[in-house]
């Protein structure tokens, strides 16, 4: 997965507890829900993508 | 009534799932069978297997349904077809195209690989390309230390399906890497094998092994004292490949044939799309108002899968999937796949104020062009 951007997600019930889902969007502007587990290998590119200096954005 | 006596070693010779790759008969498509480019790293067309391009010419992959003839000659009635689209003639050192399938590490454990009663291996397969000459194979052993063990092949023929048998020792070039600790696989979902074909491999991807089968630290996928076929050396060409068993042993047995509906159940570990099936009709799920923005719906999966999936929407949203509420569709303005687990997954659908707290919806899927996608690929 080519990252451009993540940001973290919160509960739509109170809008303040973080979900264990990252909202990806590639290169090509697709938008990918990521689950912070390690056995998922898109979460292991976004982890890849943060030791290489990028930031996780705060939900919305 | 009479009885008839069933000898042990009849019994004792049937091994049920004694395939360690999965749709090797390329019979599950749940993406699409139309001819779709390659990409760099991800499954783009059958189940399990992954594509991967990255030379300077092009490639398609699609499905094949074979010939009655063909079918006779090779028991299979599918096929993953490869199509050059882009020649590349000059292959830089990092270039590299292949197709890979792996194997979750647990299901590798009866090979007792790391240790010395690490199993013999054979992969057989069906191949059929306009081109003739040597192709290369590989396999890497992912867990503790990375192997690699550069293989080949050699099509004889143009144009005739011809199928190979390729044997795989733990000790090939006589090296002891996997019948060490360190060729232990972890018993767990991760990655346990993987085999991979190869369209090309640049410089960087392949060493000097005299042509002799060796397992390496080193990422070598091919044996650089073979001369191995272009794959993109012109628009022409095409590779058909099926039948993929890999099997414990020196000798290549009769093709497990799974039924359609376990193959899909199998492949379904590692991807789903909610709906499942393209029926030019509309899908719908019930949904529950959180609040005035947001309608959610939370689905048990039919298929446990590997790990908690990568969700997407496909399509085009108020277009190809739409929210129900109140007497009819309220335009949304997001959507989104959260709280996966491996079993079930929750969808939160999102409006500006259009929907109430604890009123009932539902979310409609086309399923022509919509659906959600659920990746725990491996």
């Amino acid at each position: 997965m080519n990252i451009k951007s993540v940001k973290k997600m919160v509960m739509p019930e109170d809008g303040t507890t973080e979900t264990n889902t990252l909202k990806v969007t590639d290169t090509n502007d697709k938008v990918y829900f990521v689950p912070k587990v390690n056995a998922n290998l898109d979460y292991q590119d976004v982890l890849e993508w943060v030791a290489a200096g990028n930031t996780i954005e705060e939900a919305d | 009534m009479s009885q008839t006596k069933v000898e042990a070693p009849f019994v004792e010779k049937v091994h049920h799932f004694k395939n360690l790759i999965q749709n090797g008969g390329m019979q599950i498509w749940q993406r699409g069978t139309s001819a779709t480019t390659i990409p760099d790293g991800v499954v783009s067309t059958v189940d399990r297997w992954v594509m991967s391009e990255g030379t300077d010419g092009s490639a398609t992959s699609e499905y094949d349904l074979l010939s009655d003839a063909d079918r006779a000659t090779t028991g299979h009635s599918y096929a993953l077809e490869l199509n050059c689209t882009g020649a590349d003639t000059s292959i830089a050192a990092g270039d590299r195209s292949y197709i890979y399938h792996s194997i979750e590490a647990q299901n590798c454990q009866h090979l007792k690989w790391g240790s010395s009663a690490a199993e013999n291996l054979c992969l057989s397969f069906w191949v059929k390309s306009n081109l003739t000459g040597n192709f290369s194979v590989s396999m890497r052993q992912e867990d503790n230390t990375t192997y690699y063990l550069p293989l080949s092949y050699t099509i004889n023929s143009a144009n005739t399906w011809e199928q190979k048998v390729i044997q795989i020792s733990p000790t090939a070039g006589s090296t002891s890497l996997i019948t060490s600790s360190n060729g232990v696989i972890n018993n767990d979902n991760g990655r346990g094998l993987m085999i991979f074909f190869g369209l090309v491999w640049g410089s960087n991807y392949t060493g000097s092994y005299s042509g002799t089968p060796t397992w390496t630290s080193t990422a070598d996928h091919a044996d650089s004292d073979i001369t191995f076929t272009n794959f993109y050396s012109s628009t022409s060409n095409n590779l058909y490949i099926t039948g993929v068993q890999l099997e414990v042993g020196n000798q290549a047995t009769e093709f497990e044939h799974v039924p359609h509906h376990v193959e899909l159940q199998r492949c379904q570990r590692y991807y789903q799309q909610i709906p499942h099936t393209a029926a030019t009709t509309w899908q719908a799920y019930p949904l529950w108002g959180v609040n005035a923005n947001v309608m959610s719906t939370r689905l048990q999966l039919p298929v446990v899968m590997r790990a908690a999936p990568t969700g997407a929407f496909v399509g085009t949203r108020n277009t190809d999937f739409k929210a129900y509420y109140n007497g009819g569709y309220q335009t949304l303005t997001a959507e989104s796949v959260a709280d996966t687990t491996d079993d079930a997954v929750r969808f939160d659908m999102n409006s500006s104020g259009a929907f109430a707290a604890n009123a009932a919806g539902g979310l409609y899927i086309n399923t022509t062009d919509g659906r959600i996608t659920l990746t725990a690929e491996i």
